[in-house]
């Protein structure tokens, strides 16, 4: 895999929902520092479960990591509440209710602001910098966000996330509901932060093709267990990806991964 | 109204809490006789303080629990209030304005028309408070922050805004205020029990304006207001202390998330 330390890496993670239901089990994955790596899986799969057991999302819904490891860098933050997991610099931009609806664009910013930064004009300065980041979103500085276009909350909502200066982005279906081009606009922009800041990016989707596009590393999961990984290069080339995520080659009789192989279980039971 | 606007929490106790402001300013009286303005800016720090402590000594646990359990736990904080007034104060009607040496003199408005002077401080204040707030919510760093968890405390946390201390700020916020108006109140119509009554009817006039608007709250005190000064002169004063209540309930029936509310606030409560 990759030589350079992973920003973030996850060892065996079990999540258990209400103490009984598995959703995910024995996930492990890395994400190095300054590349984009995505996590592809149809609906259930556990991709959304396994980035909230990254936020500490997970205690709101009575869920807890029972096993494994979440490391960010030197620190454990499995179980962790989720300010703590920002304050170390790791961001979210969650799948719904992604901004404060019945605040005005710029309150959504202000409000991002971390309390770190004193002064009227050091805020400022980090609010201008997502206007400059998101062009399109100056002005509309005004609107309440709940008459945003998806788009447009899209970008505020990464505006948010961006305004804390994370290490570590974390984007939860960020192409649902959006038009392709607007999804490309917005993968064209991370790539950019990616390069311009140092960015590290994990990114969570359905829908593989724009996806790869940008991404350097790929992990799929199934089932709550992640059955197949690569470079990207490497996952756009594979011949199942192409047909059950790019949908490229399936006929009408399309199946799902698991009717097709036994994949490669996932590595806890041989330690 | 603050309280709920920002943890969804209503908080019952609030009478009692402006009570416990108009006592706690009864015994500093006693203590710095000399310096009436130090007494009442006392008491008014202080009531800022119980709030920051009920808080973080009770309500800090009932975040992320039931709302309606916190809700039960504000009703409980009432009655336990208003035992420990009682034996700490006695049930006697105290007069705080005497005490403080200070006249409440009456002042002629136009046409026929008089005011205490206190009953002008209160009308001041109120105005004052509102606009205060509003600036607050409006243009701070904390008061944008107390909206956004009050819409999305879950989205607020992961933004790194940190939800107790916003939590201790807003009840820190609603106690100063209920505080003040507790004194004001001491000050121009004398305190006994009883007084917790007027803080019971600060809710019709919050849900005729709908929960968590300030704006509504200012409206719906006035509707709310005005049907109890009617209601006084042209039926009977005996029946002042149902109106709010009576107004209440034809508003329920009619619009039941207020004037100002919206819809989707009301099975909250």
């Amino acid at each position: 895999m990759n030589a350079a330390a992973p920003l973030l890496r996850l060892e065996q993670v079990e999540v258990v929902y209400q103490k009984v239901i598995t959703a995910v089990h024995g996930v492990s994955l890395e994400v190095p520092a300054g590349q984009i790596v995505v996590l592809l899986g149809a609906n259930g799969a556990g991709k959304t479960t396994t980035l909230r057991a990254v936020t500490g999302f997970l205690g709101s819904d009575d869920a807890r990591v029972t096993d494994g490891k979440i490391w960010f860098e030197a620190h454990a933050i499995e179980n962790c509440p989720p300010h703590t997991v920002a304050a170390r610099g790791i961001a979210l931009v969650p799948e719904r209710r992604k901004v404060f609806e019945t605040l005005t664009v710029l309150e959504n910013l202000q409000a991002a602001v971390p309390s770190g930064i004193r002064g009227r004009a050091a805020r400022r300065e980090r609010i201008d910098q997502v206007f400059d980041q998101f062009p399109r979103l100056a002005p509309a500085r005004g609107r309440l966000a709940g008459y945003l276009s998806g788009g447009e909350r899209q970008m505020l909502a990464m505006g948010s996330a961006l305004i804390g200066a994370p290490r570590l982005l974390l984007v939860d279906e960020m192409s649902l509901g959006l038009a392709p081009r607007i999804v490309e606009e917005l993968l064209e922009r991370l790539v950019a932060l990616k390069k311009a800041l140092g960015l590290t990016v994990l990114l969570v989707e359905q829908s593989a093709h724009l996806a790869l596009e940008v991404a350097d590393y790929g992990y799929i999961m199934e089932s709550g267990r992640v059955v197949l990984d690569g470079t990207a290069e490497r996952l756009r080339g594979h011949g199942d990806v192409q047909e059950f995520y790019l949908g490229m080659g399936g006929g009408p009789d399309r199946r799902s991964y698991r009717d097709v192989k036994q994949y490669r279980r996932s590595r806890r039971w041989f330690g | 109204m603050l309280i709920y606007r920002v943890s969804r929490v209503l908080n019952l106790a609030h009478g009692e809490l402006m009570m416990l402001a108009a006592y706690i300013l009864i015994s500093l009286t006693t203590l710095l006789g000399s310096h009436p303005v130090g007494a009442l800016a006392g008491a008014v720090a202080l009531s800022l303080l119980v709030g920051l402590v009920l808080y973080v000594v009770l309500m800090r646990r009932m975040t992320g629990e039931l709302v309606i359990a916190a809700v039960l736990v504000t009703i409980a904080l009432g009655i336990l209030l208003r035992g420990v007034m009682v034996l700490g104060w006695t049930g006697r009607t105290y007069h705080p304005m005497q005490q403080l040496g200070w006249e409440n003199k009456a002042i002629a408005l136009g046409g026929g028309m008089t005011a205490s002077t206190v009953a002008l401080a209160t009308v001041g204040m109120a105005v004052l408070l509102y606009c205060g707030l509003f600036a607050f919510f409006q243009f701070t760093q904390w008061g944008v922050r107390m909206r956004a968890v009050g819409e999305n405390p879950l989205l607020a946390s992961q933004r790194g805004i940190a939800l107790h201390a916003t939590y201790a700020l807003a009840w820190a916020l609603a106690t100063l205020t209920g505080g003040l108006a507790g004194i004001l109140i001491a000050l121009d119509s004398g305190l006994d029990t009883t007084m917790a009554v007027v803080g019971l009817k600060a809710f019709p006039a919050a849900l005729v304006g709908g929960l968590g608007s300030l704006r509504g709250a200012v409206v719906g005190s006035m509707i709310v207001a005005a049907a109890e000064v009617l209601a006084i002169h042209y039926i009977d004063p005996l029946v002042s202390d149902v109106v709010p209540f009576v107004v209440l309930i034809v508003m329920l029936l009619i619009r039941p998330w207020g004037l100002f509310g919206t819809e989707e606030e009301i099975e909250r409560v």
